[in-house]
């Protein structure tokens, strides 16, 4: 396979196959990618669902969502703006945290 | 003339644009395409991590954010939440698998999935569109500072970044651009802390001035001699911190989420900077240094939304304080509440910080659309068998012709709002590049027409929904319109390729490289 970025890798003939004749990934490359994608799936699954309930809180439960709880900080200002900057960052940190987990098991299988 | 030079907004200004020539200088040499394109892929997690928050955080995020959340209030700051979605999204799903396939520009990337030609074309020109995007609404924000504290035309200020940015990316490349978006972004967030700071110091708590701006409903005083119509600017606090003020309805507001969190994923001057790791691991802690530096711009930048609207109806403020806020529209409060908190200096620091935010921005896009052209179009289409100094040449080319194109686009936007164009920007990355990286980087079944159709139909649909949307009916009239563009964008790359079904041989091949173990790729 030629070096990325290189001037000939992109027009080697490479031709088609029909996906379903394609052969399965090897093992390796195949756990890998369900685990990785297993991870960050459900890590996006949770994220998604604290994303969205903000708009249905503020649209269907404005009592709760507008209620103050400091000053004028009512709770949905709170939540939309202190407490979800911080989740993105604690969602990736999960996520390479777990990443890096990962790869040790891998070496350890390895050896 | 030397009273005007010592101005601290000029003395800041000036100091700013010596750093950037001094740092051009230093790293002028840029001998092969690695070099000018990616950096030569030598930048660690810690400089790149700053580079990639530069790049982000955008015009858009250090005086757009405060500027919406000002104009809005709940639901600006709603924007400022929607725009820190998608770093995360990004290090989860595309970080790593980008850096390790490693090539020059996001197109290569379809060019090498596919082995084609047509996908690079295509690919490219959808670089171009965002960008075009992106880069008018930036340099909006710098013509609109200079006009506003240095007096000088909207149309100078447009051609002096064009020719500021066609120096400072033409000469330092890559290596240049990523060591002075890294210190641009400290330079912003230097500013953005000592306001901060300044608003505590004068008892400006987040608690008390949404209370009181909760509890002002009538005319603003002191505003009437910069009004349209003559007569003092009315507010309603109560409205302002409620939802609905802008997006009127709940699926306006789930279709600028969904927009705006996918949006990231498809930049292609944001993926670009994944390719400039030395590794998959250090692309990896980059995303995450990016995203802790995003949240907190973030938080800071709606925070100081919200103190510009307390000190605008307080009535307390300065004559050239309310005839800014008034006549600088959402886009200048940063600066001008720089100037009542702090005075000239920190005005001088804040407009320095607005100029890092404009130019790592566009150095960003300008690299990324020059690899576009002169890389993707020129160098791998039109002549192939061309040196790298050759490229190189190219790149500097393309660069210019870039700066021209965004001039012209910038002399278009006057009137626009920094980040609702961004926003835009957003969504037509959400419904293009986003479906072709994740689900070409995790389905193997993702074919060449696939790509294509999902690039052109994304595109389509997004620019027909964003310039015409009174020809669709009112249902379908989104001021952010993600919530249709971005599942015809997956939908057509699903659909096609399940009925194309033709995959390349070596699919396999490249799974496995995007997808190995760290040692074997780093």
């Amino acid at each position: 396979m030629a070096e990325v970025g290189s001037h000939d890798y992109e027009y080697v003939e490479a031709g088609t196959i029909n996906v379903r004749d394609l052969p399965p990934l090897d093992a390796t490359t195949n756990k890998i990618m369900k685990d990785e994608f297993t991870t960050g799936f459900g890590l996006t699954v949770f994220y998604f669902i604290l994303i969205f309930s903000i708009p249905v809180m503020n649209w269907f439960a404005p009592e709760f969502a507008f209620k103050k709880i400091w000053g004028g900080m009512t709770i949905t200002w709170f939540v939309t703006t202190v407490v979800m900057m911080a989740m993105a960052f604690i969602i990736a940190y999960v996520h390479t945290a777990l990443y890096e987990k990962r790869l040790k098991k891998y070496e350890i299988l390895n050896k | 003339m030397m009273k005007a030079l010592l101005e601290p907004k000029m003395l800041m200004t000036i100091a700013l644009m010596g750093t950037i020539v001094y740092i051009t200088y230093l790293t002028k040499r840029n001998a092969t395409a690695s070099d000018f394109f990616v950096g030569g892929r030598s930048f660690g997690w810690f400089t790149n991590g700053s580079a990639i928050g530069g790049d982000y955080l955008s015009a858009a995020t250090f005086l757009g954010i405060a500027g919406l959340t000002f104009q809005l209030g709940y639901d600006g700051a709603y924007y400022a939440f929607c725009f820190s979605i998608g770093l995360t999204l990004l290090a989860i799903f595309v970080a790593g698998p980008l850096r390790r396939f490693g090539a020059f520009t996001v197109a290569d990337f379809l060019a090498y999935r596919f082995h084609s030609r047509r996908a690079r074309l295509v690919a490219v020109a959808v670089v171009l569109a965002i960008s075009g995007f992106y880069a008018a609404p930036q340099l909006l924000g710098a013509a609109q500072i200079l006009s506003m504290f240095f007096g000088t035309s909207y149309e100078f200020g447009i051609i002096f970044t064009c020719i500021v940015m066609i120096f400072y990316v033409g000469i330092g490349g890559m290596k240049g651009t990523t060591i002075n978006q890294a210190l641009e972004l400290w330079i912003r967030l230097g500013a953005f802390i000592v306001m901060l700071i300044a608003a505590m110091y004068s008892g400006l708590h987040y608690d008390k001035i949404l209370a009181a701006i909760n509890s002002f409903s009538g005319p603003i005083t002191g505003t009437s001699p910069y009004a349209l119509d003559g007569s003092d600017i009315n507010f309603d606090g109560a409205a302002w911190t409620g939802t609905g003020f802008y997006f009127p309805t709940f699926w306006q507001t789930i279709s600028m989420t969904i927009g705006l969190a996918l949006g990231t994923i498809g930049l292609p001057h944001i993926l670009l900077r994944f390719y400039t790791n030395p590794s998959a691991k250090a692309a990896r802690k980059s995303a995450l240094m990016a995203i802790g530096i995003a949240s907190a711009f973030f938080l800071l930048a709606v925070y100081l939304g919200a103190v510009g609207r307390s000190i605008f109806i307080s009535g307390t403020a300065s004559e050239e304080v309310m005839r800014d806020l008034v006549l600088g529209g959402n886009n200048m409060v940063i600066p001008t509440t720089a100037l009542a908190l702090g005075g000239k200096w920190l005005l001088g620091l804040v407009i320095a910080g607005a100029f890092a935010a404009i130019f790592s921005n566009l150095s960003g896009l300008f690299i990324t659309s020059s690899g576009a052209l002169a890389h993707d179009l020129y160098a791998s289409i039109m002549k192939k068998d061309i040196t790298e100094k050759q490229r190189v040449i190219a790149g500097k080319v393309a660069i210019v012709i870039l700066g021209i194109l965004y001039g012209v686009l910038g002399l278009l936007v006057k009137d626009a709002s920094i980040g609702h164009l961004v926003a835009l920007a957003f969504t037509v990355a959400a419904s293009t590049f986003t479906p072709i990286f994740i689900l070409g980087i995790w389905w193997r079944g993702m074919t060449e027409k696939g790509a294509i159709a999902g690039l052109l139909i994304g595109l389509g649909v997004s620019m027909w929904m964003i310039f015409l949307p009174g020809t669709l009916p009112s249902f379908l009239q989104f001021k952010i319109p993600g919530i249709v563009t971005v599942p015809v964008g997956f939908l057509s790359v699903v659909i096609v390729s399940l009925l194309d079904r033709k995959v390349p041989a070596d699919v396999n091949d490249f799974m496995k490289r995007v997808h190995s173990k760290e040692s074997e790729t780093a």
